[in-house]
């Protein structure tokens, strides 16, 4: 990395995974307004379903999720029927309308829940909304839960791509986040994996992690290549312990500093593009002939709550507790703890906490930056028109900003960011969003490191 | 993109024996119109498979189904087909002149049509003010077919859907089969049906093997199904 990038480096920065991110949402959009939306649907508006399953058996200190310790299995049992019924207040609302063109399963840990609990969530979904076998089934997988043949009956309902949360192979950096799962463990899973016929397996893999040296890490992105996932995910660990009580557990100490932050970053990059994978958006790697490959290739990238995909569909539905739905220009969030979402479906509401309702500025601003990170270009002229003048000179001081340290140049009202530049992309979709400038005097202690 | 039929027209001798023409646009017809429209419109025949309209591609005719079956689709923003209705003897296809259709019609059998040019039947409407309307008003366009899907996908059982999909089917192409029975032609794929329905093709199938187990359904092969006669029969 260019040493007069480095700057950037000590950036937080939203993850743009929405715009305006779930940190701008509030209680001033209501059920109610969710529920008008649902209510204008159309027919065949192509559907992106998430279910949040917030269970994990043991806790891993690193995570940012919300999720919850839990031993006894009535209760995840209890949030199946609660979700259920949430899928059935929703499908009311819609009517018949909408089709799912893909339901992904996230947690917390999805494959906390038994293959038969899964069944019956994806059987709901195809009373309520139809689903059918062209719909794409994605589920994250902790490898330590999965049990005999939990592979195969998965494969069997549908599921064609599954997602590992390998973060590291290295025992003393397992051990320093309290996710020890072995090589052979994962190796396994793969396997049963191929052998059913999945092919569209993907490893998240995290840097800045505790522990973590350039030469252990390059072991752990040997082995992730003699395992051959079709695709990568490189995330950066966010170290927030002020607003993630449970990643004090982690040694500050031990975690990498700044410049090894970038050079485990950079050495991802390079071991995963010479072994022949694609660089998708900032974080994302898959073999060419992958899904994702393709529509990078094909310009059909596109960024949801879940990262980059290739699911064209622009109305996502979340299930569940603090599960994200976005519906024409409204993006809601359900209560996050368990307590407040069963009480909201136990008394029959939808079990929403807060949200935004885009601005015209927001949704010419939302797909600038969607084009920025997916694209790695955007004509930023509709934000240019959109946003006040003076705004629109700051905006453009920024850019040039960037102009000068050579993140990007400029064609035309085309913004370009350099190849090298594209892991940075998060602090130039930053130049163009009014949340993070100009009330921004200090670092917010809430966002991760822009690497 | 589906193939474009292209079996020469042919030109009834007349339209006397055609078996639709109680329930088509040409019942409504005045005598003077009618020999009209013997003289303008045409009969094509389409092999299965082939389209009589293709998504995007502009098209000027009215369509009548008079025999065989139809699948109506569309391809949705994301790139995938949707199923989006069927057509079956009696049925339009073509409401209105567009310069871009908006979904494909492929023949799921051996099927006949008659078509009439847009321009034409304009021209009678001249002649005679109301017919076009009165022609919609009276078959199952392209937009009724949406009503029925909107209606079936609003149903939250398998079963229901199941069962309405064979009624709907049965109002259209049903016939008597012997006493107290009704003989209910499946002319599309099993997984035609599926997408229709919004159901994972393994769904659909345990719904129908259950219906026949039960005695709910008299019989079912690939290509039919018996039921009872009468109100609420399955």
């Amino acid at each position: 990395m260019k040493p007069e990038w480095r700057k950037y480096l000590a950036a937080r920065a939203p993850r743009y995974t929405s715009y305006p991110s779930a940190l701008h949402f509030d209680s001033s959009v209501s059920r109610e307004d969710y529920a008008d939306r649902l209510s204008a649907v159309e027919l065949y508006e192509p559907l992106s379903l998430y279910v949040h399953v917030p269970f994990c058996k043991k806790l891993c200190w690193y995570c940012g999720c919300n999720m919850r310790v839990e031993n006894d299995y009535s209760r995840a049992l209890r949030y199946v029927s609660a979700l259920a019924k949430e899928i059935s207040l929703v499908g009311g609302r819609l009517a018949g309308a909408g089709r799912p063109r893909s339901v992904h399963f996230g947690g917390g840990t999805p494959n906390y829940l038994l293959v038969d609990e899964i069944a019956d969530i994806l059987q709901a979904i195809e009373l309520e909304f139809g689903l059918t076998d062209d719909a794409r089934l994605a589920i994250e997988l902790d490898p330590r839960l999965i049990r005999d043949d939990d592979i195969n009956r998965l494969a069997d309902l549908g599921f064609e791509r599954m997602s590992l949360g390998v973060q590291d192979f290295d025992h003393e950096v397992q051990l320093a986040i309290n996710r020890v799962q072995s090589f052979d463990m994962i190796e396994s899973a793969v396997g049963e994996m191929r052998r059913a016929g999945v092919n569209d397996i993907s490893f998240d893999l995290l840097y800045g992690l505790p522990k973590q040296t350039l030469g252990a890490f390059k072991e752990s992105l040997e082995k992730t290549l003699a395992l051959a996932p079709d695709r990568v995910a490189v995330f950066g660990y966010a170290h927030l312990p002020s607003a993630l009580p449970r990643q004090r557990l982690i040694d500050s100490e031990s975690l990498p500093g700044a410049d090894l932050r970038v050079d485990l970053a950079e050495l991802a990059d390079e071991m995963l593009i010479a072994a022949g994978y694609r660089r998708i958006g900032f974080d994302h790697y898959a073999k060419p002939d992958n899904p994702l490959a393709v529509a990078d290739r094909e310009g059909r990238l596109r960024r949801n709550f879940q990262g980059f995909t290739d699911d064209l569909a622009v109305t996502t539905l979340g299930f569940g507790a603090s599960a994200i739905s976005s519906v024409n220009g409204l993006h809601v969030q359900n209560e996050k703890s368990l307590t407040g979402y069963y009480d909201d479906i136990a008394a029959g509401r939808l079990p929403v906490a807060r949200g935004i309702e885009l601005t015209a500025t927001e949704i010419a601003i939302a797909g600038v930056i969607q084009d920025l990170l997916c694209k790695g270009s955007a004509n930023i002229a509709p934000v240019l028109a959109a946003v006040a003048p003076g705004e629109a000179v700051e905006i453009c001081a920024r850019l040039d900003m960037l102009e000068a340290d050579g993140l990007i140049s400029w064609g035309g009202n085309i913004v370009l960011i350099e190849a090298e530049a594209r892991p940075l992309s998060r602090c130039v979709a930053m130049a163009l969003d009014p949340y993070e400038f100009p009330h921004k005097s200090k670092p917010s202690v809430s966002l991760a490191r822009a690497i | 993109m589906a193939e474009k039929a292209c079996t020469a027209p042919t030109r009834p001798q007349s339209c006397d024996l055609c078996a639709v023409r109680e329930h088509s646009i040409c019942a409504d017809l005045g005598p003077r119109e009618f020999a009209q429209v013997e003289k303008t419109m045409a009969r094509r025949h389409v092999d299965r498979g082939k389209a009589i309209m293709a998504e995007g591609e502009p098209n000027d005719s009215l369509y009548v189904v008079v025999d065989g079956s139809f699948r109506l689709s569309k391809i949705l923003e994301d790139g995938r087909r949707q199923v989006t209705g069927f057509l079956f003897p009696g049925d339009f296809a073509g409401v209105r002149a567009t310069g871009s259709n908006a979904y494909t019609a492929e023949a799921l059998e051996q099927s006949t049509v008659c078509f009439f040019p847009h321009k034409f039947l304009e021209d009678v409407a001249a002649d005679a003010p109301g017919v076009k309307d009165r022609l919609i008003a009276r078959g199952q366009t392209e937009y009724h077919k949406a009503q029925d899907h909107i209606v079936l996908l609003g149903k939250k059982t398998a079963e229901e859907r199941v069962i309405s999909f064979i009624y709907l089917v049965d109002r259209a192409v049903g016939a008597d089969a012997g006493p107290g029975k009704r003989r209910v032609p499946l002319p599309m794929p099993r997984q035609d049906i599926a997408d229709y329905l919004g159901l994972r093709l393994e769904t659909l199938s345990r719904t129908l093997t259950a219906l026949k187990r039960d005695g709910r359904l008299y019989d079912l092969t690939r290509h039919e199904v018996i039921i009872a006669a009468g109100p609420d029969r399955i």
